[in-house]
This record gives C-alpha cells, structure tokens and sequence, in this order.
C-alpha cells in the first residue's frame, strides 16, 4: 500500500484530484449539504490512496487541494459551480458511486466512467404537474379549506407548475421563474374570490403558491450553519431569502393587478 | 375517539401526498418515495398529537421535525442515501403556509392605506409565528445529525 502511494505520478495525482472535484461540484450545484459534500470528497481521497484532501467551500466555487508523499507533492484545483435545479437522484448516485469505491477498492477510471453514466431520473412532467397540484390542494385542505378552495389550489398551483417547467425549460434564472409563477399562481387563485367561489380564500391564495416554497435552500443553510460552515449557511440563507422575495413581488404584483386590497 | 382517529388517518393520508409531490419537483429516487410519504405523514401527525397534548404550536413543530429527523438518520444508515432526500419532503406539509402569506398581505395593507396600530401588530403577530416556525423546523431536522458529529465520522 505504501508503496504504491509513493509511485503516484504527478499526472495520476492530478487525475485523481479532477475526478474528485468533479464529484464534489456535482453533489455541490445539485444540493447536497456542506458537510457531505466535504466528507465524500475526503473519502474518495482515501479509497483513491492520496494522503489527504482539504475543501475549501464557497457557495459559487470549489477549491481542493490533494496532498501525497508524505505532504510534500500537491495539486490544487478550482471550480465553477453554476446552481441548477435542486436533483436529488445525482446527489444519491455521487453517493453510491463514492461507497462503492470504498467498499470494492476501485480504480479512479471507475469513478469516471460511473459519474459519466449518471442520468438524472427524471419523473414525467404530467405526473409533476398533477402531483404537484395536488400537494397543493392537500395543503389547503390541512389549513381547514373548503371544497371550493380545494378545487381553486389544484386548478392555479397546476397552471403555475405548468408554467414553472416552461420557464427552467426555457433556461430563465431561477429569481425570473419564481416571481413569474407566482403571479400566474395568484392571479388564478385570486379570480376565486372576486367571484366569491369560496369561503377561504386566504387558504386557497396561500396554498397555491406553496410549490415555490426554498425548502431546500434553507434547511440546508441551517445544516450548514450549525456544523461550523458559517459562509456556506449565510449563502444558502441568501438564496433562499431572495427566492422568497421574488414570489412575495410576484403575489404582490398580482394583487396589484386585480386590485385587491387584503380582507 | 374513533373521530379522532379517523380524523387522524385523514390527515397522515393529505400530508403524505404533498410530501410525495415535492420530493418529485427535487428529483428523488424512485424508491424512496414511498418513505418520503411515511416521513410527511409521521411529521404531520406527530405535531397534532404535541398540539392535542397542549404545546403551543412553535414548539410542535420543533418536536415533529425532531422526529423526523430522526427517522430520516435510521433510514439514511439503512439505505445509504442523504437525510435531505427524506427530511425536507416530509417537513413540507409543516410550513407556516398562512402566516406567511398573511405578513406580506399585512405589509400591502400597510402601504396602501398608511401604517396604523393593529396593522404592525398584526404584522408582527404573523411574521414571528412564520420566523420561529421555520427555525424551529430547521434545528429540528439538524439536532439529530450533529448527535454524530463527535465520533467526527460520515453518518452515510
């Protein structure tokens, strides 16, 4: 073993060091928390036989240093991580490939070939809509809706589901997405009270822009936070307050719009 | 008794299926989907019964999503996949939807027709409830996790 760590060429080192990068910045733009990302980082290093691995978080970028020979030889490198949708099944199939290095001793080429394999596991965007929908109008029903509103919330939150694959289809910036969806989502929701359809339309309003609630922006700011990656947290925090803030313009603007002034 | 329950069973069955529409939007495994719905169901009752027993309802949520902090820390040991995948599906049906939406309606209301007395309170009232909320669902999905911190090894 020490052998063959002491045979490590400078090139295979920096193989080494881009293929963890490369599973760092994929768990890093799809959503995983600081801390996974840092200790699967670490443990590809181990199962790869480089010394060690030091990660450096920012919430727009990667630095990772692998160290080997004693601490003496280094390679370091830097990434981009563009925020794309939140997808959970990449993070899981970064995760998976990273123990099975562990567990069956794999070469780095494995690592490769395995992270280029890794399809998102798209769900039909039919069923997204109508599931979607759906969550909502169950929403609504939880916080004491009528019918009525219930049948409200499924109609608008399914439109601006519909609307909001349309929009990161077409590749707008999340802020533009959000704050249009939840103006389509109001202004549906809202028609249900000016023609007094329902008897709650303060849940049906509420209930219907629940699908851009940042979720996960934010729990993982609070994950982070708590275990000691303070600029990581305050990143996430920040993007999930402006996401917040651009569907509060987007209601705001609805309401504006259909001229309503509260109840 | 039995409205209770069966008021009970209603409620784990309307809290799943959000849970399970959100975990889609986030792209989860196929397979876990089927736990994401139990996660929804086990958090959302699990608060109404803290509720039922008299706890206010910050502190329902701090304890539900405890729990399902916990349950999502068993299964992520079992199946080797990130607590994440499981815990912020199923904290989805706790969100404070309406207070929320009532704090900004209140801010509108306040810039329309100028500030007064019970409109800030109002406004307070709501955006506090929605604050403490939040943060209690957020340390509450954190506390088990940093449970393993101190051995400082991976949970998954």
């Amino acid at each position: 073993m020490n052998e063959k760590k002491e045979k490590l060429t400078y090139e295979e080192q920096t193989k080494i060091t881009r293929t963890i990068i490369k599973a760092a910045v994929l768990m890093l733009e799809y959503g995983a928390e600081s801390r996974l990302i840092e200790t699967v980082a670490q443990r590809l290093g181990k199962a790869l036989n480089v010394d060690s691995v030091e990660v450096s978080l920012i919430p727009s970028a990667i630095v990772l240093t692998t160290l080997n020979d004693k601490q003496t030889q280094s390679v370091t490198t830097t990434r981009r991580a563009h925020h794309k949708p939140i997808n959970m099944s990449i993070v899981c199939d970064v995760l998976k490939m990273c123990y099975k290095v562990e567990k069956e001793k794999l070469s780095v080429d494995f690592a490769i070939k395995a992270m280029k394999e890794i399809k998102p596991n798209y769900y039909n965007n039919w069923l997204k809509i109508f599931m979607v929908a759906l969550s909502c109008a169950c929403f609504a029903y939880l916080n004491e809706a009528d019918w009525q509103a219930f049948a409200t919330t499924f109609v608008a939150s399914g439109i601006a589901m519909f609307v909001r694959q349309e929009l990161s289809r077409k590749k707008f910036v999340q802020i533009i997405t959000f704050g249009v969806t939840a103006f389509v989502a109001t202004i549906i929701a809202a028609l249900s009270q000016i023609y007094n359809l329902t008897a709650t339309p303060n849940t049906a309003l509420s209930a219907s822009v629940l699908l851009l609630a940042p979720g996960f922006p934010f729990v993982n700011s609070v994950l982070d936070a708590v275990k000691g990656y303070l600029a990581m947290g305050w990143g996430r925090w920040m993007q999930a307050v402006l996401l917040t803030a651009a569907t509060s313009i987007g209601i705001v603007f609805a309401l504006t719009v259909l001229n309503i002034q509260g109840w | 008794m039995l409205s209770i329950i069966i008021e009970y069973i209603l409620n784990a069955v309307f809290s799943a299926i959000p849970a399970v529409g959100f975990a889609m939007v986030f792209n989860v495994p196929k397979e876990s989907l089927l736990k994401c719905a139990y996660g929804g169901a086990i958090g959302y009752c699990s608060r109404q019964m803290f509720m039922d027993f008299g706890f206010s309802i910050e502190l329902a949520t701090f304890f539900a999503s405890s729990i399902v902090g916990m349950v999502a820390l068993y299964w992520s040991r079992k199946y080797i996949v990130p607590r994440p995948v499981y815990t912020i599906a199923s904290i989805i049906p706790l969100l404070p939807g309406n207070p929320a939406f009532s704090a900004i309606i209140n801010l509108i209301n306040m810039n329309a027709h100028g500030v007064s007395p019970e409109l800030i309170s109002m406004f307070i009232d709501n955006a506090l409830r929605t604050i403490i909320v939040l943060g209690g669902i957020g340390f509450g999905l954190a506390l088990p996790s940093l449970y393993y911190i101190r051995y400082n090894r991976p949970i998954v």
